[in-house]
Order: structure tokens, then sequence, then C-alpha cells
């Protein structure tokens, strides 16, 4: 009966509504999460608003398995807490307004960060964080002060040093 | 070697056509047709037929087929669902639909107001097109500067690098 | 299990990414492939609309049948061997009826153009719409195996081996079917010049 099936459809439509709106779609899957838009567009960013042929046109000019780890890549970033996500854009913003130079100290400094044994990274950070605060004459007297220079490794002082002077906020 | 034609074995004559013998195998098989009419001839014939076909060029694919391609496959997964929701409601008498049909839009309401769900961003115009290889650099950034500030919490640095 | 290694085709591997939810890996595949299918089955069917149709078909048979995919063959011999049985059905669906109607009706899904972009003067153009019109002909005067076996061998350079998994018979069968094909195609074909 036509009533019938009416009555079947707008039923369906309000259970599976709420069920397609996230999306099953291939494009969908795509699509990143919704993030708030206060800071500028980063190359992220404008990657995910790319469509899925001009993303996957330009991974395929990368070797399979580069191109693969990028994706893994960008999905988890996609899949990050929205605030959290945020909050990383907003200091990659900041830290890219810098000079090319200051950057690449930056980065260099971080990689060595992230080569150092587990137990050493939050000392290290700590005081990273700590230096940054004082002016800037105290900050050089503690840098050159025996005690820094006793609790630290001649690599780790080398990071604390480019860090606190470098790393914005 | 063995007369294609002699043997019934017109494989060669057609590898000579498709240029799928080696170049010894090849100037083997020009030896003997030089000396072989029948296979002369066959692979002549069959040479013409290489060209014959060579000439017949399909038309280009449509420029919308990717589109009209995922667009099937959208509704195919949303037809589903609705094909069996309506079977299943199909038979339902009207006093049992209408208060599990409020309910249904209730849910829906809440759920509205509650989900925040995935808004497909529109897509960049035609010129914003980024490498694959700026956005790996962004990545290391953030991941970069991601660890450093981790590193300074109670909880050890999330073992999924980005 | 006594296990061969088995080297993965680009293809497969990429099938597989489908297969876990990666949407760009099928992506991938369908720009890569997408012509290939379509031009075999045009080739096959010979009326565009169709092969368009058919050729989405295949896809969506890809893409729907991802969470079972299993490469046991090359990703290729699977994708045509799914061409191959929706255009013959169709074919056979169809009929013979059609078929002649097709080859009667000389302009019918015949694009103004099927080579490159030369200009030619109206006598080449009569003179090629002619020649193509026998190419079509003599194609579609093939037994439905033996037109797939052409056009897979000609069109997408395939081995006898790989044709033999995509129409489902020995390798000596598709031998015998490729020599029977281009004995009649020799028989209809080799008296024309060459352009």
């Amino acid at each position: 009966m036509p009533c019938d099936f009416a009555r079947s459809a707008i039923l369906s439509i309000c259970f599976v509504f709420p069920i397609l709106t996230p999306s099953l779609s291939l494009v969908a899957q795509q699509e990143p999460r919704e993030s708030v838009q206060a800071t500028p567009e980063n190359a992220i960013d404008r990657w995910n608003r790319m469509s899925p042929e001009e993303r996957e046109r330009e991974l395929a000019k990368l070797p399979p398995a580069r191109a693969k780890l990028i994706r893994q890549r960008i999905r988890r970033y996609n899949q990050m807490h929205p605030e959290e996500q945020q909050a990383l854009r907003q200091r990659y913003q900041t830290f890219s307004q810098l000079p090319p130079a200051k950057q690449q100290v930056i980065r260099e400094r971080l990689r060595e960060f992230r080569q150092l044994p587990p137990a050493r990274q939050p000392v290290v950070h700590r005081e990273v964080q700590q230096l940054r605060r004082l002016p800037e004459p105290q900050r050089q007297a503690r840098l050159n002060s025996d005690d820094f220079r006793g609790r630290f490794s001649p690599a780790e002082q080398n990071i604390i040093r480019d860090l606190s002077t470098y790393l914005p906020d | 070697m063995n007369c294609p034609t002699a043997s019934h074995n017109p494989e060669l004559l057609v590898a000579l056509a498709a240029g799928e013998l080696s170049l010894d195998r090849a100037q083997e098989m020009e030896r003997h047709l030089a000396e072989c009419p029948p296979c002369r001839i066959a692979a002549a014939e069959q040479a013409a037929v290489w060209r014959a076909l060579d000439a017949w060029d399909a038309p280009p694919v449509s420029v919308d087929f990717n589109r009209r391609l995922y667009s099937r496959i959208d509704q195919g997964a949303g037809l589903s669902w609705l094909q069996r929701l309506a079977h299943a409601f199909r038979s339902m008498p009207l006093r049992q639909a209408l208060p599990l049909s409020a309910t249904a839009c209730l849910l829906l309401m809440a759920g509205l107001i509650a989900y925040n769900p995935i808004h497909p961003v529109p897509a960049a115009p035609n010129g914003n097109i980024v490498r694959a290889n700026q956005v790996e650099r962004t990545l290391d950034d953030i991941e970069l500067l991601r660890q450093f500030n981790s590193a300074g919490s109670a909880e050890s640095a999330h073992p999924d690098a980005m | 299990m006594g296990a061969v290694a088995i080297t993965l085709d680009y293809d497969a591997e990429l099938m597989l990414r489908v297969k876990e939810g990666d949407g760009g890996s099928f992506a991938i595949l369908l720009e890569k492939h997408r012509a290939s299918v379509v031009h075999f089955v045009y080739r096959l069917v010979q009326e565009q609309a169709i092969a368009e149709e058919l050729s989405q078909e295949v896809f969506l048979r890809v893409y729907r049948s991802r969470s079972g995919y299993e490469p046991t063959a090359k990703f290729k011999t699977w994708l045509f061997r799914i061409a191959t049985h929706l255009a013959l059905n169709w074919l056979r669906d169809e009929k013979h009826e059609r078929s002649q109607e097709r080859l009667d009706d000389v302009t019918a899904d015949l694009p103004a153009r099927q080579v490159s972009d030369r200009r030619p003067s109206v006598e080449q153009e009569l003179v090629y719409e002619v020649r193509l019109e026998e190419i079509r002909r003599a194609i579609a005067g093939l037994p439905e195996k033996q037109r797939a076996a052409v056009l897979m061998h000609k069109y997408e350079e395939m081995e006898y081996t790989q044709i033999a998994k995509v129409l489902g018979c020995s390798e000596s069968a598709v031998k015998s079917l490729l020599f029977r094909a281009y004995e009649t195609l020799r028989a209809r074909l080799a008296h024309m010049e060459p352009s």
C-alpha cells in the first residue's frame, strides 16, 4: 500500500539520517574532522581541501612506501582531538613565521631532543621552559653557570640554549 | 626452424606481427620468410591485420566518469540501508509506528545538537595544489613541536607518531 | 603450509590497502586502469555509453568486494575477468539483433574522430570511416571469447597465461582461440590498404 510505504520511508529516513550523516561515502572518509579555523591555513589544511583525485595525483609522484606513510600521518593528524589539533596548529603557525634560518635551528635541536633518552626529555624540557621565562641577562647567567654545565651534557646544553633562545611560545 | 605454415603453428607469425619475438628469433623468422612463400604471405597478412587494428582508437573516457562512479558508490551505500529499513517497517501498524517515529525524531534532534558531524570541507580552488613533500615537511615540523611539548607532561610522549 | 613466496604486484598491494579502508588507493587504481577497462569494453560491445556504464559496474564491483579481496592473481587479471564477464553477459543479453542494428547504422555511437587531432580531408574521412567499419564488423563477427582474447592480446598486450586466467581456460585453449580469430581477421582485413 502506498501509505504504508510512505510511512516506512519516513521512518527509515528518521533512523537512517543520523547514521548517514557521518557518511559511509568514499569521499567523506577522506575529509578531516571539523576544526576551529582560528589560525591561517597550513599546508595540511590546504591538502585536506584538495579533491581526493588531486591528492592522489600528488602522492603518486612519490615512492609508494613514502606515499603510504604520508597518508597514515595525515589520517592521524586529522583524527586528533580538535582542541589538541588547534593548539598544534597555533604553535606551528608561530614557528612558521620565524625566519627560515631560525626555523632550521629549532628543527635540528628538536630532532636532537627527540633522540635524548626518555628519562632526560622532561628534564631538558623543564629547563627550556624555565629559561624562556627569564629576562635575557639572567638567562645567559644561568646558561653559563657551573650548575647548568654540571647538570646537562654538552649536547643537552646546546639543545637547551637554542630552544630557549629561539623556540616561540 | 619448423615452418609455421606447414606445421600449422601460427604462433610465431602472430608473435612476429606483434613484435613479441626476441631479436634473434625475429631474424631467424625473417630468414625463413625469405625462403617460404606461404609463410611470407601469412606474415604479411598478419601484419596487415595488426596495422588495421592499430587504426581502431577507442573514444576518450567521459570527463565525469569518476564523478558518476563515486556517486554510484555513495548511493549504493545509502540505498541498501534505506531499502532494508523500509522493508522492516513496511508492515508496522500505525499505533506502533507513531510513538516509534516520535522517539526517532527526538533522538535525531538530540543527536544533531550533541554530535559534531563531519562537514565535508569545500574543495580547494584549482590553483591551490599542495605538493606531497610540502605536506610531509609540515607534518615533520608539527610532530617535532608536539613531541617537545608532550615531553613536558607527566606522561611520556604518545607512542603513535604522526 | 608449503608457502611459495609470492611477490604481489603493486596494484594488488593497492587493493589490499583499499580493503583496509584506504579510499585513496582505490582512486589510484581507478586512474590507472579506467581507460584500459573502458576501451576494452568499448571494443567488445561497440557502444560507448554502454561501455562506460559497464565499466562503472566493473569498478563498483571491485570496490564493493574489497572486504573479501585476496590477491590470488594479478590485479589486472581479476579486473579484466570482471570486465569480460560483464561485457560478455551484456552481449548475450542483447543477442545478435542489437549487434546487427548497430552495424547497419554506420553513424551509431561513432565519435566524430577516433584518432589523433589531424584534420583530414573529406575523402580521407570517408576512407577512414569505411576502414573503421570493416574493422568493427570483423571484430564483431568473431565469437565472443575469440573477440575478448584478441582484444586483450592486441590492445592490452596481455600474455597467453593472463588471458587464460581471465577467460577461465587453459593456455593452449587461449592460443587456439587467438589463432582461429586471427585467421578469420586475416581473411577479412588483410586486403585493406595501409593508411
